[in-house]
């Protein structure tokens, strides 16, 4: 498989990389970064816990090559927030249950986020559509809505 | 000032790690020289292995060893019955069992490896339900027959009751086998050591159930089995001891010598089950006027598919748990566990709870309208109370029920939306309920059903609590932690809950039939007070005062007779080691709960304690393309005392979403043994759009045998949905489906039916 030269910023850091063109985003972040994170649920593009953000706008890495990278900027869930300085999504999933085995997270995550950017102040029928590309078997759905709810009430959601 | 921590709500200890990305599940897990495993699955549903030949693949650059059933142990695994090795050998009996394995330098080279395996197979027949299993002359799926259980269960007088009733009802009612749909694939890496011993981390409800199945699988000695829990994406069931390929990985890294690991893709965790277990149920009740139940007699057939697994205990809670629910008299069950040459079936959230709930339930509504009666009087007038004995000899020490059903019919404003249903119009809507039961654990897996909690309390002040129950995202951890902290006066943060490990956490059995709260829960709390009074101890001596004037809180050891007579934790921590004789703080508590295990007339109390649930909700019937929405619903969980209201909330909306899945949306497609739909667009499980606001209450029963009065929460709340949209339905269309799932197709062929009777 002939290589690629890749160059692109994940969570603010330049990246420069050498792929074979048929790796995967997710393979690539997964595997080559280890930025284990992003998860791998499906492969189909169905479950959403690959779902990371490509220059602003959520993105199925399961879907994606990552030769198509170049140049572009990806933020992972890694890159959304950290201890001490937790993204108020972050905040709000841990506080309204919007998580039990954490699978799925990181994606509803990124889902949520690029949701807040094109609406911030969602109604929940608006935001259970915004969630439709992302698959949770926990928590029902409902500590998702109410996180991503009071993100927005608290005016986050820009 | 004592903050109490129990009863409040609290994110998951777990929560922060988890927001961030940084729980580390087996397949993240990474290690030097590690190997990758694929796994080549039959395409046959019976057939005969003539030859395999893995020259090929052994030839392609990159690939460690490919192994067949040829080269596994001898030795059979199983719960109970024998039935498998590592790898099918010789004989194949169902269309995804796994018949060679190869180990590369990357995935991909395993994947291309797998195509190279040139297998031979002689094609037999196949029997592929419960009907072909059980014909004349059936095909057997293992040479001792096709019915690999059969149970028998009688108390009272059957026939008086019946002739006592003045109404009696029977139906015939179908569940379908749904995929436990956790939305982290199997994933485990295994790898041994230079001594030889064998360390497997694993997505795994139990640890300890995980060794004692790996040790005979790959015939062993257990404790050359380390097993640690790595972070679980979810298990329901499927994980407690019935997946196979923890067991497959940990067989690669002993013939490689290396560190495996084995990630499935979502089409070989579909393949390889554990979805739950269909069944066909027979149920014939028997009522006085007055709605008292007079006797209740079921038949069940139920399909374990090739291998039985935890499948004929699954059966056995279908076959009696609900009798507990109510006061009965008379009752009988006969049940079959089945074999077919189809992917093994076991244990699922609710444990065979579901399949009976569905049926109970659809007849306890369709026989509240013989009587006039609405559903949640009828339920009232037989639901078993705080007390009361019941028909197979447990011992209901608080039952909750009545409450459950007061709460959700007010939440749904039943009695109002009920009158206002018309039965006209394209969306029609519909109200229904359901009431049920679960145990909080049981005595079944010899007798023990006890657990154990190792605490250490560092010198700082803050603990460790060493455990091998499992948290899989239920909230086990955070519960054992809110009791420990409440207990010892220190904040939560200075409480750590370390993750399973067979060579260094106590003995316990895992997270399986809501075992969790109740006895891990009573364990901590004795060590927790264990560790109090040796903190007390110590602190009287370095005061010079008598401990029963000391208590701690917020981290601060304090006289409640002398103001100045205090001392932080650290530093009486620090005295309890650093004196002639001393030691650090560890202490360790087993709490085992007086139960019983059942005798051979499945009569005894087998659990500490016993939840109850009920659900109330609104379905709207789309008349002209047959699909049901759930619209509105309400759930009230009696888990006595909420330890969490939090986690149990996140509990009951999960479990009523997986139900909602279960009853209008998941259906497993098979054809010829074929899964025909194993992937997550093909087998629809519910989206946020897909489902209401799922609103939920608690019933806080004060549980006596509970740790400060708590129950098990979290499967008893998804047995309810099934039937609650069935009878919705019915009360919206006039229709009701007795065989799940309740799909469009149904819908629209009732109705054309109902219009056209004589059709």
């Amino acid at each position: 498989m002939s290589g690629h030269k890749l160059s692109l910023v994940v969570n603010g850091e330049r990246v420069e990389a050498d792929v074979p063109s048929n790796r995967l985003l997710s393979e690539f972040l997964r595997d080559d970064l280890a930025l284990t994170g992003t998860k791998r649920g499906c492969e189909t593009g169905v479950c959403g816990a690959c779902s990371v953000l490509v220059d602003g706008d959520v993105v199925k890495s399961c879907l994606s090559l990552a030769v198509q990278m170049n140049g572009r900027e990806i933020t992972t869930v890694e890159g959304l927030g950290r201890v001490g300085a937790l993204h108020p999504l972050q905040q709000q999933f841990m506080e309204k249950g919007g998580l039990q085995c954490g699978y799925c997270t990181p994606g509803f995550l990124m889902a949520a986020v690029d949701l807040l950017k094109r609406n911030p102040n969602p109604d929940d029928a608006e935001i259970r559509e915004g969630l439709s590309g992302n698959l949770c078997r926990c928590t029902g759905y409902q500590g998702i809505v109410d996180a991503i709810r009071s993100t927005a009430e608290a005016g986050h959601g820009a | 000032m004592t903050v109490s921590v129990v009863g409040q709500p609290m994110p998951q200890v777990s929560a922060q790690e988890k927001v961030q990305g940084r729980a580390v599940y087996a397949g993240d897990i990474k290690m030097a020289g590690m190997l990758h495993a694929k796994l080549l699955r039959s395409p046959h549903a019976h057939a005969r292995i003539l030859s395999i030949d893995t020259s090929a693949a052994e030839a392609l650059p990159g690939v460690k060893v490919v192994v067949t059933g040829d080269d596994v142990p001898r030795r059979r695994w199983g719960v109970h019955h024998k039935q498998q090795n590592v790898l099918a050998c010789g004989l194949v009996r169902f269309v995804g069992e796994e018949v060679a394995a190869v180990v590369a330098t990357t995935e991909a080279v395993a994947q291309d490896a797998l195509e190279l395996i040139r297998i031979e197979y002689e094609e037999l027949p196949a029997v592929l339900d419960i009907d072909a299993a059980l014909s004349e002359g059936a095909v057997p799926v293992h040479p001792e027959g096709n019915v690999v259980d059969e149970i028998n269960i009688a108390r009272g007088d059957v026939e008086a009751g019946f002739a006592a009733a003045d109404i009696v009802h029977e139906e015939v009612y179908t569940t379908h086998s749904q995929y436990p749909g956790y939305m982290e694939p199997m994933a485990t890496v295994a790898a041994t050591d230079g001594n030889g011993r064998l360390t497997v981390w694993t997505s795994t409800q139990s640890v300890f159930l995980a060794r004692q199945r790996l040790a005979e699988a790959l015939d062993r000695p257990i404790s050359s089995i380390r097993v640690i829990q790595a972070t679980v994406g979810g298990g329901f069931g499927a994980k407690i001891v019935e997946e196979r390929s923890s067991v497959i990985a940990a067989f690669l890294a002993t013939k490689v010598d290396r560190p495996v690991r084995l990630n499935l893709s979502r089409l070989d965790d579909i393949q390889s089950g554990c979805f739950s277990v269909p069944m066909r149920i027979r149920l014939k009740m028997g009522m006085t006027r007055d709605g008292t139940i007079t006797a209740k007699d079921v038949t069940i057939e139920a399909e374990c598919g090739a291998y039985a697994g935890l499948s004929p205990e699954v059966m056995l809670v279908t076959a009696m748990r609900s009798d507990n629910m109510q006061r009965l008299e008379n009752v009988r069950s006969h049940a079959r566990m089945i074999h077919t040459h189809t992917m093994p079936r076991g244990a699922f959230r609710g444990f065979g709870g579901t399949q009976m709930s569905f049926a109970l339930n659809s007849h306890m509504s369709t026989m509240a309208d013989m009587l006039g009666m609405d559903p949640f009087d009828l339920h009232r007038r037989n639901a078993i109370r705080t007390g009361d004995l019941s028909v197979h000899g447990w011992e209901i020490g608080s039952c909750g029920l009545p409450e459950c059903l007061d709460q959700v019919s007010t939440a749904l404003d039943w009695t109002a939306r009920r009158a206002r249903n018309t039965r006209c119009g394209v969306l029609r809507r519909g109200v229904g309920m359901a009431a049920v039961m679960h145990v909080s654990g049981n005595r079944t897996m010899g007798n023990w059903d006890g657990s154990t909690v190792v605490l250490k309390v560092n010198e700082d002040g803050r603990v460790v609590i060493l455990t091998a129950e499992s948290d899989m995202g239920q909230g086990a951890n955070t519960m054992l932690t809110q009791i420990c902290a409440q207990e010892l006066g220190i904040p939560v943060s200075h409480v750590t809950v370390q993750a399973p490990d067979t060579d260094n956490s106590p003995y316990c059995l895992g997270s399986l039939a809501s075992r969790v709260t109740i006895n891990a829960g009573n364990a901590m709390l004795g060590a927790a007070r264990q560790a109090r009074s040796q903190i007390l101890e110590a602190a009287a001596q370095k005061l010079g005062c008598e401990a029963a004037d000391l208590t701690i809180a917020d981290g601060v050891v304090h006289s409640g007779k002398n103001p100045n007579l205090f001392a932080p934790l650290p530093e009486i921590c620090r005295y309890h080691i650093f004196r002639h004789g001393g030691e650090g703080i560890l202490v360790r508590h087993t709490h085992d709960p007086k139960t019983v295990m059942m005798n051979k007339e499945h009569y005894g109390n087998i659990a500490p304690a016993y939840s109850f649930a009920a659900q109330a909700l609104e379905v709207e019937v789309d008349t002209e393309t047959g699909q049901v929405r759930v619209v509105e619903t309400y759930l009230s969980d009696d888990c006595g005392k909420a330890i969490n209201p939090l986690t149990v909330h996140g509990q009951s909306a999960g479990a009523a979403v997986q139900a909602v899945g279960w009853t209008l949306y998941e259906e497993l497609q098979m054809e010829g043994g074929r899964v025909m739909n194993g992937n997550l667009a093909d087998y629809t499980m519910p989206t946020a759009e897909a489902v209401p606001t799922m609103h939920s209450d608690i019933v806080e029963t004060d549980e006596p045998n509970g740790p400060l009065g708590a129950k098990g929460a979290s499967e008893t709340a998804i047995l309810p949905g099934a039937p609650a949209i069935a009878n919705a339905v019915y009360d919206a269309i006039g229709v009701r489906i007795t065989d799940l799932p309740i799909t469009p197709e149904k819908i629209l062929a009732a109705l054309a039916a109902k219009e056209q009777p004589h059709a």
